[in-house]
């Protein structure tokens, strides 16, 4: 059994008036890539960013290695946990090798210089996520999968054994979102990163991840390791599709390679009766 | 930050204070009574003094440039803190409401002293030194009343601050005006002067009364410079780095509050320095706010020392309010600035 990283005990939250999710319990285990998956609204967002407490919860607890969050003081869990939100955003004029040095705030005692150490801990940033190319220009001057490689690496910058990666593939073209993740995968095992992401493409949770969390309707339908998920009759309760898995036989891990809404099967579509 | 960022900053500061320093030149040497530059540093080393030289510099001249400096560094601190915190290239502490809350105090004040406070002369020292304690009230209720109603779900929602901030600037100036009509004709002249910004009638008691929010406010900021540069990312990256957002947020609004605070209840309401100085810092120097907020006062000081030399000459022996000048060089650039965020 191996121990919990991050546990959540009878999590609820939401925006304002709105309850996102209510009473979840979870548990990411330490060392392992956890994605959450589900339809658009279910809450994987909501959930990560409360985890990594950007989002407040209503109720509950999260506890970080069994220590209550709340006990412990924001940059004290900076130093644990890093979270690439979103929709990143800074300055244009901005350096890349600037904005990764922000990450570097958590260990800065004075506002000064950045330490040798600083130094050090931002160039393997760069170097791992190969950005070390463009360190000397502005953000401005980057392309989307640049960028979002420059705030992964100011998220490493960190320094942090937990990393929580909120869609960090969306928007990006097949290459680059393929190179986060190999990047988040190499953390992973050379480094003993615990990371939880949300991903929308259910064949990259997979091939990547020793664990995934299905969620729907602000409630967790089930979790286990991509074998159990990527399956007909779970999809088929968490996404309304009727999924065609195979095994890839490069990475051995299953792969959805078609599919089609229930809906349309019910109604007889155009697209109910192709598979 | 690299070190020609560094240079540059050097650079643009002892530039700035040459200026400066020519413009309060200009301005010391220049006006009904004019003086020669040997006639100035004579008085001022108090070399052979004479009785008018010294009444027109020490009691006239000389409070007014220190006065508008101080004023000028106030605003373009404070502007800088208020574009920074709400991340909006367009606020300025007038738009949030804060000049006004601060100035509808200062009315108050007025109208219950009935008006000696704007009255030189060492009797009265008291309410003078009240004047920015007054303004703070003012500006602090405004900010509170602006706080709360911008303040949802644990956060400072930075659009609701700056909608808040126009409804709330108005509330407060349409009470001003209540009250400086209900004052004696007189009194009405002069806090309508006063309202628009002016400081011809500076002494070096409105200096004491200001000097120290300046003192102690300003070091706060610029200690807590380096934070501004964090807080224009968005708002999860800043959390996720280990930053208390709405503390250092607010320390920071508070601190800007005093400060416009003490230059309002100097000088009334001045605007667009806070708007105009940031901007021009910012091209002076770049995005670093630990450089932008020195520069910004540094330029905030030249305009309102520029726009206060112009206000006394243009139609001299009348003088008309440093606010107006300002406000009349600020529109345009406003609207540049408009179109340039358009484009």
């Amino acid at each position: 059994m191996v121990e919990s990283m991050i546990r959540a005990e009878q999590l609820t939250s939401g925006y304002e008036k709105l309850t996102v999710f209510s009473d979840l319990d979870v548990a990411i285990k330490k060392g392992h890539i956890t994605t959450i998956i589900g339809p658009n609204g279910c809450g994987k967002s909501t959930l990560l960013k409360t985890i990594g407490r950007i989002l407040k919860q209503k109720n509950g607890d999260v506890f970080l290695q069994e220590k209550d969050m709340k006990s412990i003081s924001t940059k004290a869990i900076a130093k644990q946990l890093a979270l690439l939100s979103q929709n990143p955003e800074a300055p244009l004029q901005l350096k890349v090798e600037e904005l990764i040095s922000y990450g570097r705030f958590p260990h800065r005692k004075n506002v000064g210089k950045l330490s040798s150490k600083d130094k050090q801990v931002i160039e393997w940033a760069m170097d791992i996520t190969r950005t070390t190319a463009f360190r000397d220009r502005e953000i401005a001057q980057l392309s989307g999968g640049q960028r979002q490689k420059v705030w992964l690496a100011m998220a490493l910058a960190q320094e942090t054994n937990i990393l929580l990666l909120d869609e960090p593939t969306t928007y990006l073209d097949l290459a680059h979102q393929l190179e986060v993740l190999q990047i988040v995968e190499r953390l992973n095992k050379e480094h003993q990163c615990t990371i939880i992401m949300v991903l929308h493409d259910i064949n990259h949770a997979a091939r990547f991840s020793h664990e995934l969390i299905a969620m729907k309707a602000g409630e967790i339908v089930t979790v286990g390791s991509p074998n159990e998920i990527l399956e007909k009759d779970v999809l088929k309760e968490v996404f309304h599709i009727n999924a065609r898995i195979m095994i890839d036989p490069e990475n051995g891990s299953p792969v959805c390679f078609g599919y089609d809404t229930l809906l349309a099967q019910e109604q007889g579509g155009p697209y109910g009766d192709n598979g | 930050m690299h070190k020609q960022d560094r240079n540059r900053f050097f650079m643009t500061i002892s530039g700035l204070f040459a200026l400066i320093c020519f413009a309060g030149y200009i301005h010391i040497t220049n006006g009904t009574f004019d003086m020669s530059v040997k006639d100035v540093v004579t008085t001022l080393l108090r070399m052979n003094p004479n009785h008018d030289f010294d009444l027109v510099i020490f009691e006239f001249r000389l409070p007014r440039i220190v006065i508008a400096a101080l004023v000028g560094l106030g605003l373009g601190v404070a502007g800088t803190v208020v574009q920074g915190v709400t991340r909006n290239g367009l606020a300025d502490p007038g738009i949030l409401g804060i000049n006004a809350g601060a100035g509808a105090a200062i009315v108050i004040l007025m109208f219950l002293f009935q008006m000696q406070v704007t009255v030189s002369g060492t009797s009265n020292w008291l309410s003078i030194l009240i004047m920015p304690v007054f303004g703070f009230v003012g500006g602090l209720v405004a900010a509170i009343i602006i706080y709360s109603i911008a303040w949802r779900n644990g956060k400072l929602d930075t659009e609701r601050l700056i909608l808040t901030g126009i409804a709330i600037s108005s509330g407060f100036g349409a009470l001003s005006m209540y009250i400086s009509l209900k004052m004696r004709e007189g009194d009405f002249e002069m806090a309508t002067v006063w309202m628009s910004g002016s400081i011809y009638n500076a002494n070096w008691l409105f200096i004491v009364a200001m000097l120290p929010w300046l003192l102690i406010l300003v070091p706060v900021i610029y200690r807590k410079a380096y934070l501004l540069d964090y807080l224009q990312l968005e708002e999860a990256s800043i959390k996720s780095l280990g930053i208390r957002v709405e503390k250092e947020k607010s320390i920071l609004l508070l601190s800007s509050i005093g400060v416009i605070s003490a230059c309002v209840s100097v000088s009334g309401s001045i605007s667009f320095i806070g708007l105009m100085a940031p901007h021009i810092a910012r091209q002076l120097v770049g995005i670093h706010h630990r450089y932008v907020i020195p520069t910004s006062g540094a330029v905030g000081m030249l305009l309102v020392v520029i726009s206060d030399y112009i206000a006394k000459t243009v139609f001299a022996p009348a003088e008309i309010p440093v606010g107006i000048v300002v406000a009349i060089l600020g529109v345009p650039y406003f609207l540049y600035l408009l179109v340039k965020s358009k484009a």
